[in-house]
Order: structure tokens, then sequence, then C-alpha cells
């Protein structure tokens, strides 16, 4: 029995890593048809990514948002819903934030940054409820549903952008960047990396601390399990949408804080778009557990960091960033297809042998 | 008056892709497999068909190329999800962000960093000889690209192929009652997969419509959600193809009013309210209609003997 439950531990992180390795590969493979020899394009993103401590600073600063976005997705996977619609939260939550900090001007952080922060996950969590309302009330599919939101949040952002939000110079969909009282202060001075990550990782422990050490939590994940039981264990499944949804949501926008107040100070039209799709994937390589889903997300930032100087001096686009993180995924999905299917075969030559299934 | 055939025609262009895109979902999700890499689909297939019409300068090769890309990377999606039974829009996510990396990558490979974007003479409209000269709608029904009239061609062809054939029978059954068409001896794995082939040729040709009907060139962000539209669009037609085309005749004109707004430089309303009118409509119709004929075993992977 403790040698099965050492074995899985071992799974859990030899799979893992084992799938980023063949996802890492076949990105090799495309490499070479630049002509680049994707052990040194490899060589060069490591040591770019570790090159000092401004740029390794810099993957916790990608990382940040990730985790959230990631936490937004593999929190609503618990409970076997999909939240798709991240992207569009996050863009909400960030306009809460600038408009927070932009119209609270310089007063004292201690009051701003917790206000941004507020806004933004407020938003986010009302923009993403009504998904959950919609689920819960008309039973209408909230995949559709989240990810059409998203296109709206974004027309909506974009409206903003033009009018009211719009820089005093009037000449870029952009606001102006908020006042020193908004930044969130550094973590590591002289670099990037600011406390946004240790929020995010606060939130990445809130949303573990809710699943498994809360009722609530229970009860989200009995209706991820097997909604006909959790409702006949008397589960209102309908108030769990909600209340996931809401949850999720608010990370996604926690996500537009850490970035506008953190990252670029200010808020530009179609910034990070990316960020809601990396989130699922992230949270797919961590296996929708908080601990997996953070250090996936600085997987990805360490990528994100050294690809993109890596890129400058070999020849290889940037795009390939994209198709590494696409691969990784991919194999991560192959590696949960391989494990099923060890599985099934170790259970059949169990029973062959006569002795009880597992 | 012209700019309300103007509208029409524009209205009646962009929907084609959208008809496409949403006819293939038709059939892909009545056996039961949602396509959710339909984005990744649309965006290799606009890329796939760009390259191989620019390099040998024959459009037809290149929406062959496009509906071949199509199928491949159907393919993919299939064996992940159809034979190794994995999470659809898991799937689908990644391939759809390994499409967006692949189709800028690749285009980089073949062509380097040109100077100046590269460009095809998109595909012409076709008068169709007395029918285009009918007073004030004729104009616009009947002068459009090759790729308009075979869409429409699909919508009676694919509601016949679905409603009245043994074949459609099949598909159908598939998606409602996998068990039962086991039983009759049919490989439920194999009708699905090589209907989501079929669905990633024509996601494929709907894609190049983009490519080499539309713009005349590639750029990554060609799709821009165009492939998700026609996803929503199954949905809101009931999974039936009449449906589907008035869908795509909503979101087409939509599309069309977005871009005669902009050209034009008439502010109304504000232009983001009428890009954003498609996704509102696609939301509230899925919270109004209750009566969805949504199939009984969508997104979920046929098991065999399942304990």
């Amino acid at each position: 029995m403790a040698d099965r439950k050492h074995g899985a531990a071992l799974g859990a992180v030899a799979w893992p890593i084992l799938s980023v390795a063949v996802g890492l590969v076949a990105s090799g493979l495309m490499m070479t048809l630049l002509g680049a020899n994707p052990i040194s394009v490899y060589g060069k993103i490591v040591s770019m990514a570790f090159r000092d401590e401004y740029n390794v600073a810099d993957i916790f600063a990608k990382a940040t948002p990730l985790i959230l976005t990631g936490l937004a997705f593999g929190f609503a996977f618990r409970a076997n819903l999909f939240n798709i619609g991240a992207q569009g939260q996050f863009y909400l939550g960030s306009v809460a934030a600038a408009w927070v900090a932009i119209s609270m001007g310089e007063s004292s952080p201690l009051v701003v940054l917790p206000l941004c922060a507020l806004g933004a996950a407020l938003m986010g969590c009302l923009w993403a409820s009504l998904v959950g309302l919609a689920k819960a009330r008309f039973n209408a599919n909230e995949f559709l549903i989240s990810m059409m939101s998203t296109y709206v949040a974004l027309a909506i952002m974009n409206y903003l952008l033009r009018g009211p939000l719009r820089e005093a110079k009037g000449e870029y969909p952009q606001t102006d960047v908020i006042a020193d009282a908004g930044w969130i202060p550094a973590l590591v001075p002289g670099t990037r990396l600011h406390w946004g990550f240790v929020l995010a990782l606060a939130a990445a422990l809130l949303a573990w601390f809710i699943l498994w050490r809360t009722s609530l939590g229970y009860r989200i994940r009995a209706v991820g399990m097997n909604r006909d039981a959790a409702r006949y264990a008397g589960i209102n499944s309908g108030g769990i949408f909600v209340a996931v949804f809401a949850i999720s949501g608010a990370f996604a926008g926690l996500a537009g804080f850490t970035e506008v107040n953190g990252m670029q100070h200010m808020l530009v039209q179609g910034f990070s778009p990316m960020v809601g799709a990396e989130g699922i994937g992230i949270a797919i390589l961590g296996n929708a557990h908080p601990l997996g889903i953070v250090l996936a997300s600085i997987l990805f930032g360490a990528l994100q960091v050294g690809g993109n100087l890596a890129v400058q001096t070999s020849g290889v686009p940037s795009s390939i960033i994209g198709i590494m993180e696409g691969f990784v995924m991919l194999s991560v999905i192959l590696s949960y297809a391989a494990q099923a299917a060890l599985s099934s075969a170790a259970s059949k030559r169990a029973l062959k042998k006569g002795g009880d299934r597992r | 008056m012209t700019v309300i055939t103007g509208l029409i025609a524009g209205a009646l262009q962009m929907s084609t892709p959208l008809l496409l895109g949403g006819l293939a979902e038709v059939y892909a999700e009545r056996t039961g497999v949602m396509v959710i890499a339909i984005e990744g689909i649309f965006l290799l297939g606009a890329w796939g068909g760009f390259v191989v019409a620019y390099s040998s300068g024959n459009i037809l090769l290149g929406l062959v190329a496009a509906m071949a890309v199509g199928v491949a990377v159907a393919a993919v999606y299939g064996l992940f999800t159809v034979r190794l039974k994995q999470h659809q829009i898991v799937t689908g996510t990644a391939l759809n962000i390994l499409a967006a990396g692949v189709g800028i990558y690749l285009y980089r490979v073949i062509f380097g960093v040109p100077l100046l974007p590269l460009t095809v003479e998109p595909i012409r409209p076709i008068a169709i000889p007395l029918l285009s000269s009918i007073p004030v709608l004729g104009k616009a029904l009947f002068t459009q690209s090759p790729l308009t009239y075979l869409a429409w061609a699909l919508i009676p062809l694919g509601y016949w192929v679905l409603y009245k054939t043994q074949l459609g029978l099949i598909l159908r059954s598939t998606g409602e009652n996998p068990e039962a068409v086991e039983a009759a001896g049919i490989d439920v794995d194999k009708v699905r997969f090589r209907t989501l082939l079929v669905a990633g040729a024509v996601d494929g040709l709907a894609g190049a419509f983009y490519s080499l009907a539309f713009l005349g060139m590639y750029t990554n962000d060609i799709i821009g959600g165009r492939g998700w539209i026609a996803f929503a669009i199954c949905f809101l037609g009931n999974w039936n193809p009449m449906g589907v085309f008035v869908g795509a005749l909503v979101f087409g004109l939509a599309d069309a009013v977005a871009i005669q707004l902009q050209t034009s430089g008439i502010t109304l309303v504000p232009n983001e309210f009428l890009i954003a009118i498609p996704y509102i409509l696609t939301i509230v119709a899925t919270v109004v209609r209750s009566n969805f004929n949504v199939p009984a075993t969508l997104g979920v992977p046929y098991e065999k003997e399942r304990r």
C-alpha cells in the first residue's frame, strides 16, 4: 500500500516531466526546419532565462498572471465546469484596476492598491457569475457563453479605451500611465518582479484551501465528480455553479490587477491576448491542482523569458514559444492517455492472474 | 439602394465561411464530437490555402491544400479525442494554441521575412447570367464567389443526407445512442473519426475563404474568433442545416454592417457595440432557448463494454 502511494507520487512528478520533454523535442524538430540547432536554441533559452537576477525575476513576473488564469480554469474544472472566458474576465479586471488607479490619482498606496485589487477581482467575479447564473438558471452551455463573453468584454474594453479611459494626448487607444501610488511595489528591487507574485501564490493557496479544506470545496468536487449523485446527496448544484464561476472569475480578474498595476502601469488595447488560453494549458499541465498550476506557470514563464531573448540571436522567430506551449500541452494529454492505457492493462493482468482487481 | 444591395451582398459574402464551418460542425456534433479545434483548423486552412495558391499561382490548388490541411488537423484531433478518448475541450484548446504558432512559424519557414506582404489575386465573384440581372436583389444574391454558391448548395444537400438517407440515420444515431449503433455492427469510433475528417476538410475550406476570397493574403489574426462563431452557429441553429443558414446570415450581416460602417466613417453607435452584437445575440439565444436538441452524447467519448 505504501509502495503504491510512493509509486503514485513518483508518477505525478515523472509523467509531467516526460511530457514536457517530449513536447520540447517535437518543437526542436520544428526548429530544424529553419536550419537552427535545437540543442543550441534550448541552451540559449536556458542560459538567457537564468543569465542574471533580472531575467530570473522576470520568469516569476511572467508566471504571475498565468498562475491566476490557470487557477481560473483549474478551479472550475474541478467542478467539471468550463470557464474558458478567463481572457475576458482578465480584461474587465484590468479595466477596473486601471480605472480605480486613475481616478484615485496620487494618494496613499495603502488605499489605492487594495481598492484596485478589490475592483479587479470583483469585476472578474461579477462578469463570470453571469455565466454561472445562466448555467444554473437556464442550464445554458457555460462553455459557449464564457467564450462569447470574452469577445463582449474585449469590445467593452476597446470602447472605454477609445472613450472615457483614453490617454490625455488622445493618440493611442490606451490610458495614461497610472500614478505611482497605484504601482505594486517591487519584490526584488531593480527587477520587474513585484508583490503580485506573492498575491498569486496566496490565491493558489486559497484555491487549495477552498477545494480541499472547506465544505464548499467538498461540494464543488462532489458536483465535479458526479453531478447526479451530488444532487441526490442534497447538494444544490445551481448554487455551486454560481459560486464556482464567481471564484474562478475573481482569480482571472486579479490577473488584470497584477498586470496593470504590477507590469504595464497602464492599460493598453489588446495586451496579453494569450493569457487566458495559456491558463487552460497550464491548468491541464498542472492537473488542475494549485501546486501543479504554480509550477506549470513558472515553466511557461521561463519558456517565455528565455524564448523571447533567445529568438533575438538564434534566427528562430518568437512564434516558436507558442509552438512549444502547444506541443507540451498535446504531449501532456497524450501522457494521460498513456497512463489510462497502462493502468487498464495492469488491471487486466491482475484479473488474468485471478487476483483482486485493484 | 446601392447601400442596401452592398450590405446584402456583403452579408452573404461574410456568412459563407460561417455557413461552411457551421455545417461541418453540425455533422461532427451529430455524431457526438465537438470540433473545438475549429478555430485552429480555420487558421491553418487559411494558411495552407494561401501558401499553396501563392506558390503555385493556382487558386484551385490552394483550396485543395486548405482542405488537406483541415483533414490533417482534424485527424490529429480525432486521434486524441475519438481514438484515445481524451477530453475534447482540452485537446481542442491545445491544438488552437499550437495552430496559432505553427501558422506564422511555417509562413516564415517558407517565405522568410518578405519586405511587402505577399498577396494573391482574391477569388473573383461570378455573376450568374440572368439571375444576377434581377432588379434589386439579383446583383447581391448572384454575384458571389464560387465558394458562396458551394456553401448554399451544401445546405439542401446536408439536410437531405442527414434526414433522408441511411448514412444520415447512422450519423444521428451515433450521437444519440452509440450503443445501438455498435449493436447494429457499425464501428462508432470509425463513424466519428471519418465524419470529423470531412468536417475538417470543410472547415479548412472555410478558413481559406478568408485568405483566398476575402483578403488575398495571410495574417496570423485573419480568423480572429470567427471559427468560434461558426461553432456557436451550430448551437444556435439547433444542430440543423437550415438553422445554421439563418444563424450564418445574422452573423454575416453583423460582420458586413461593421465593415461598412468602419469604411464609411459613420458613427451612429460605437463600432465596438456592433462588433459585440453577434456575441451578445449568441449569449441571449443560448439562454433564452431551452428546447435545444443537443445530441445526447455530445462531447462524451464512446467506451466499449463500459464497466
